[in-house]
C-alpha cells in the first residue's frame, strides 16, 4: 500500500513466522456507521440488562434504610454486619461451604479417573458411561432432588438410619453434581491434547507410566484445577437439588437466601446475597486463568 | 550412529495395505527421503521404524540390533514431528533436558549436552521461555536440539518443514542439511514436498501407493526413472506413445512421427522427454525435430514455459532459459518452430 | 507395543475400573432414584399415603385438571417466550462477539459468564429490587411523572418473563457465539459483492451456516426456562405457577408422590419432545448441505 518498511523489521516479520490464523474476521469500516453504532448500543444495553441484578443487590446492600426505598437517605455498611453475624446465614454459609469443597475433591477424582479410563482405554460401552455420567446435565434439578429425597426415605426405612436431611446425604447428591462438569472439562482438555507430544515423550526415551506421570498429566493440570474451581461454584449456588435434602437446622447459603425472600426484600438480604457474589464471582476469575469458560458452558 | 536395513516392511489396517515390501538398506551418516504424495505410505513406514506402529510382517534393524518389536523408548532414534510436538508446560531447556534424563545421562554431562544442543540451533538464549512464547521456526529448532541432545543413533524427521512459511522453510532445511553433515546423522527425512528432497537428500525413495517406486541419488531418479509414475511425479515430463519399429527409432501412435532413440530397446510403449531438454527454433536441429505452433508462451522471470501444438495435434511442454529478448523472438504465440531434442534426452518405458 | 496397550485386554479393565466409581455414584445415587420416581407416577395415592400399583389415575387426574393443565401451559408460554426473546435479543450480541476484534473481548465473555456463576436466586432478588413496588423502576416512572402509583409488576407472568430471560440469555449468547467464531465471515463479503444487500446476505448466507448454532441455542435454553424454579418462585409467587415449583410442593408437601411423580414425567418428556422437535426443525429449514 505504498508503506516503506524497514530491511530490519522485514527480517524479524520473516522471523515472527506465521502461526496462521483461520478466518481472521474482516475488518472494515460499515458502509452505514449508524448500524454499527445502534448494534454497539443494542450490545450494551443487553449486558446492562444482564448484569443490572447483581448491580442492584450489590446497590441495595449500602443502603442506610431497612426498608427498600429510592432514593436511599443515605449509604452504610452495618447490613454486612448482620449478614456475617447472623447464625442463620453463617451456618448456611458455611454448610455451603463445606458441602462444596467436600463435593468438588470427590467428584473431581472420581471424575479424572474415569476420563482417563474412558479415553485413555477404549473399553467396550464407554460411550455408554461417558454419557451416563453426563446425564445429571440433563435432569431437572428439581426433579433429581425430590427423586432422591423419596429414594432417601426409602433407604431410611430400610436400614433403619437417618439419611434425609443429613450432611452426607447432601454430599452425595452434590457429588453427582460435580462429576458431569468435571468430566466434561477434563474430557475436552484430554481430546484437545496433541498426541505427538506424548509421541515425542516416548520417543526420547519415557516408558507409558513416566509419559503418563510427567507429559499427560501435567498438560492436564489446568483443566484439572478448573474443573475443581467450576465444581465448587456449581454445588456452592446450588438449589434446585438440595431444597428438598436440606434438614432442619441444616440448611445451605442459595436456601437460606430464598427462603428469606419469600417474606422480605431489605438490605440485610442484598448484603449477604453480595457477599455470595463476591465469593463466587473471585472463584470464576481466578477458575478463567485456567480454562476458557466461554466453551465450557 | 548407525546404519538402519528394512526387509521387506508391510503393515496393513484391516483389510487395506497401507505399506507393503519396504526395503531398504541406509548407510551410516546417510540421509535418504521418503517422497511422495499423501496416502503413499512414507509416514506409516517412518512411524513404523520409530516404533510407533507395529508392522504386519518384515524386520528393521537398527545397527547390528533387530529392533522391529521393540518398545519406542528402548530404539533410541530422535524424531522431529510436524507440529513440533514440545512440551507446554516445559521451558525449552527442560524439553532438551527430557531425553537427557530418560536416557540416564549423569547430571553434570546432561547440562553440557543440553547447552551444545541449543548451541548448534542457535536457541541458547531463548532456554528459559516456554514454547508459546516462541514462534514456529523456533520451535521447530528447540524440537531438532530436543532429539539430537539424546545422540539418537537414527534421526527421524517427519515433514518438519511443512507448518513453516516459505522463507523459513529454506533456512531450517539448510540448518539439518548443516547440522546431519556434521554429526555424520543417519537420516530419514518425510516429505512430499520434491524440490525438499531434491535438495538435501543423498539418496530419495519414492513412494506411491504404499510401495517404493524406486529409491536412488535425485539425479538418478530425475534423469532416469524407472516408471512413468516417478517421471511424472518428479518435475515435468512430456510423454509420447508409440512403439518401436527398428532398433533406435520410435514411430508415435498419432501421425506415425519417428523419433530416434537411444539402445536397441524393443519393448518401448513409452517415450519421455524433459521440457528443460527441448529446444525450440526456427531450422530443424539436431537428431529430433518435431514441426509445431507456439501456442502459449509464459513468461516467468528465469524461463520461458512455452507450450507448442504439434502438427501431430499434441502439446508439448518446453522449459527454455531467459537469455534475453532478442533470443526468444521466435518465440511468440503463433509462430511456427521446431520442437529439438537428442535421442539421449528420450527416457524410455516399458508401460 | 506401547500403542497398543490401550486395546489390550489388561488396558481395558484398567479403564473399566478407573470409570467404575464414578459410574456407580451417578448410577446409585442420582439415576435409580429417577428411575423409582418415575415408577411411582404410576402408584396411586390413597388417604395421604402412596400406595403400591400400576394406575395412570395421577396423568390421568393431571390432564383433566385446568388448574394444571393452565400450569403446563403456562410454563411452555413461558418458556416459549423466553426463548424467542433470548433468541431476538441474543443473536445480535452473540454476532458482535463472534466478529469483535477488540482486546477488551474475552472481558466481555467474562461479564457474560459472571451472572451464570453466582447464582438463579441472588438474580431473581435483583429482579425483585427492580421491579418490585418500591423498586427502581416504579422509583424511576415516578420520578419522571409517567406514572403516579405503583405498577405492579412483581408476581406477573412479565416479571417471571423477564427474569428467567434475564438468566438465559448469556448461555444462548456464549453457546451461539462459540459457533459463530468458527465462521469464516468473508462468505457474508463474498455475498454483498455479488450483489446483495446486507440483510439478503444475513439472510441467505449467514443464518444458515450459523443455524446449528442457534438451534443449540434454543434448546438448551428452552430446557431452562421449562425447569426453572427460583425465578418463577421469587418473581411469579401466586401470580403464576409453574411445572417445576407445582411438582416440588405435591411431593414435599402435599405429600402426593405419585401425582408429584407424574408432573416429574410430564414435564421431562415434554421438554425432551419440544426440544427435539426444534431442533429437528431448525435443522431441516436453515441447515442446508452442510459437509465439513
Amino acid at each position: 500500500m505504498g508503506q516503506l518498511k524497514q530491511v530490519s523489521e522485514l527480517q524479524t516479520a520473516a522471523d515472527a513466522d506465521a502461526r496462521i490464523t483461520p478466518f481472521p474476521a474482516p475488518h472494515r469500516k460499515s458502509r452505514v456507521p449508524w448500524v454499527a453504532w445502534l448494534h454497539r448500543t443494542f450490545v450494551v444495553l443487553m449486558y446492562l440488562f444482564m448484569l443490572s441484578p447483581l448491580i442492584f443487590v450489590v446497590w441495595l446492600s449500602f443502603f442506610k434504610d431497612a426498608i427498600l426505598y429510592f432514593p436511599p437517605s443515605g449509604y452504610t455498611l452495618s447490613w454486612y454486619h448482620k449478614a456475617v453475624t447472623d447464625s442463620a446465614f453463617v451456618n448456611g454459609f458455611l454448610t455451603s461451604l463445606q458441602v462444596a469443597i467436600i463435593a468438588s475433591l470427590c467428584g473431581v477424582t472420581l471424575g479424572v479417573a474415569a476420563s482417563l479410563g474412558i479415553i485413555r482405554y477404549a473399553f467396550k460401552g464407554n460411550n455408554l458411561v461417558n454419557t451416563l455420567l453426563l446425564s445429571p446435565l440433563l435432569v431437572p434439578g428439581i426433579v433429581a432432588g425430590v427423586a432422591i429425597y423419596l429414594a432417601y426415605l426409602q433407604v431410611e426405612n430400610l436400614l433403619d438410619m437417618d439419611v434425609v436431611g443429613t450432611y452426607g446425604g447432601l454430599v452425595l447428591a452434590h457429588i453427582c453434581l460435580t462429576i458431569p462438569w468435571t468430566v466434561r472439562l477434563v474430557s475436552a482438555s484430554m481430546h484437545g491434547l496433541d498426541p505427538s507430544i506424548v509421541e515425542a515423550a516416548r520417543n526420547l526415551g519415557a516408558n507409558s507410566r513416566v509419559a503418563f506421570w510427567r507429559i499427560t498429566l501435567p498438560m492436564l493440570r489446568p483443566a484439572i484445577v478448573a474443573a475443581t474451581l467450576f465444581s465448587f461454584v456449581v454445588s456452592f449456588e446450588n438449589l434446585e437439588l438440595s431444597l428438598s435434602l436440606v434438614g432442619p437446622g441444616r440448611t445451605t447459603l442459595p436456601i437460606a437466601i430464598m427462603q428469606y425472600l419469600e417474606f422480605n426484600l431489605d438490605p440485610t438480604i442484598a448484603a449477604v446475597s453480595a457477599i455470595q457474589i463476591l465469593l463466587l464471582g473471585v472463584v470464576m476469575l481466578v477458575t478463567d486463568r485456567f480454562v476458557k469458560l466461554s466453551q465450557v458452558v | 550412529m548407525a546404519k538402519v536395513s528394512i526387509d521387506r516392511l508391510k503393515k496393513t489396517f484391516g483389510s487395506a495395505v497401507a505399506v507393503s515390501d519396504f526395503s531398504l538398506d541406509i548407510a551410516d551418516g546417510e540421509l535418504v527421503a521418503f517422497l511422495g504424495p499423501s496416502g503413499c505410505g512414507k509416514t506409516t513406514t517412518l512411524r513404523m521404524i520409530a516404533g510407533f506402529i507395529e508392522p504386519t510382517t518384515g524386520t528393521i534393524r537398527i545397527g547390528d540390533d533387530d529392533v522391529t518389536r521393540m518398545p519406542v523408548h528402548k530404539r533410541n532414534t530422535g524424531m522431529v514431528f510436524q507440529r513440533y510436538a514440545l512440551f507446554p508446560h516445559m521451558t525449552v531447556s527442560q524439553n532438551v533436558l527430557f531425553g537427557l534424563e530418560m536416557h540416564k545421562v549423569e547430571p553434570t554431562e546432561r547440562d553440557k549436552r543440553m547447552r551444545t544442543a541449543l548451541d548448534m540451533v542457535r536457541m541458547s538464549s531463548f532456554h528459559d521461555r516456554y514454547p508459546r512464547q516462541l514462534s514456529g521456526g523456533q520451535q521447530q529448532r528447540v524440537a531438532i536440539a530436543r532429539a539430537l541432545a539424546i545422540q539418537p543413533r537414527v534421526f527421524l524427521l517427519d515433514e518438519p518443514l511443512s507448518n513453516l512459511d516459505a522463507k523459513l522453510r529454506l533456512e531450517v532445511r539448510e540448518e539439518i542439511r548443516d547440522l546431519q553433515r556434521n554429526l555424520g546423522l543417519t537420516t530419514i527425512f518425510v516429505t512430499h514436498d520434491q524440490e525438499e528432497a531434491l535438495a538435501i537428500a543423498d539418496r530419495m525413495a519414492i513412494m506411491y501407493d504404499g510401495k517404493i517406486q524406486q529409491i536412488g541419488s535425485p539425479e538418478e531418479l530425475y534423469e532416469r526413472p524407472d516408471n512413468l509414475f516417478v517421471a511424472d511425479f518428479l518435475g515435468k515430463m512430456n510423454f509420447f506413445e508409440g512403439k518401436v519399429s527398428e532398433a533406435g527409432k520410435f514411430i508415435t501412435t498419432s501421425h506415425q512421427r519417428e523419433i530416434f532413440i537411444d539402445g536397441t530397446e524393443r519393448n518401448v510403449q513409452k517415450i519421455g522427454v524433459r521440457p528443460e531438454r527441448i529446444t525450440l527454433s526456427a531450422q530443424p536441429q539436431g537428431s529430433n525435430a518435431l514441426t509445431g505452433v507456439v501456442d502459449t508462451a509464459i513468461y516467468l522471470g528465469s524461463i520461458l514455459d512455452v507450450r507448442v501444438r504439434l502438427d501431430s495435434g499434441e502439446f508439448v511442454s518446453a522449459q527454455l532459459p531467459n537469455r534475453g529478448s532478442e533470443h526468444a523472438q521466435h518465440i511468440s504465440e503463433g509462430a511456427r518452430v521446431h520442437a529439438c531434442f537428442e535421442p539421449k534426452d528420450c527416457v524410455l518405458f516399458s508401460e | 507395543m506401547d500403542s497398543a496397550d490401550k486395546n489390550a485386554p489388561q488396558g481395558r479393565r484398567v479403564g473399566a475400573s478407573l470409570a467404575f466409581p464414578a459410574s456407580v455414584m451417578v448410577l446409585i445415587v442420582m439415576l435409580v432414584p429417577i428411575l423409582m420416581l418415575f415408577r411411582y407416577s404410576f402408584n396411586v395415592f390413597d388417604n395421604g399415603l402412596m400406595i403400591e400399583g400400576f394406575s395412570l389415575d395421577s396423568y390421568l387426574n393431571f390432564f383433566s385438571d385446568p388448574y394444571y393443565r393452565e400450569v403446563f401451559l403456562n410454563t411452555v408460554y413461558v418458556a416459549a417466550v423466553c426463548t424467542l426473546l433470548s433468541l431476538i435479543l441474543g443473536f445480535p450480541v452473540a454476532y458482535f462477539l463472534a466478529k469483535s476484534q477488540s482486546r477488551y473481548k474475552s472481558l466481555f465473555i467474562i461479564l457474560l459468564v459472571f451472572p451464570l456463576m453466582v447464582g438463579n436466586v441472588v438474580r431473581a432478588a435483583g429482579w425483585m429490587i427492580i421491579l418490585g413496588n418500591a423498586g427502581f423502576v416504579n422509583y424511576f416512572l415516578q420520578l419522571f411523572g409517567f406514572t403516579d402509583q405503583p405498577l405492579q409488576l412483581m408476581y406477573t407472568p412479565f416479571a417471571v418473563i423477564v427474569g428467567t430471560t434475564g438468566v438465559v440469555l448469556p448461555y444462548f449468547i456464549l453457546t451461539l457465539q462459540s459457533v459463530l467464531e468458527g465462521i469464516d465471515f468473508s462468505v457474508e463479503e463474498a455475498a454483498q459483492s455479488l450483489g446483495a444487500n446486507f440483510f439478503v446476505s444475513f439472510y441467505r448466507v449467514v443464518l444458515p451456516i450459523a443455524a446449528p448454532g442457534v438451534a443449540a441455542g434454543t434448546v438448551l435454553v428452552f430446557i431452562l426456562c421449562m425447569n426453572a424454579y427460583a425465578t418463577p418462585v421469587l418473581l411469579g409467587g401466586t401470580g403464576i405457577t409453574m411445572m417445576a415449583p407445582a411438582l416440588y410442593d405435591q411431593i414435599t408437601k402435599a405429600a402426593n408422590w405419585p401425582f408429584g411423580a407424574a408432573l416429574a414425567v410430564v414435564l421431562v418428556v415434554a421438554t425432551l419432545i419440544m426440544a427435539t422437535l426444534s431442533n429437528w426443525f431448525i435443522h431441516r429449514r436453515y441447515v442446508k448441505t452442510m459437509v465439513s
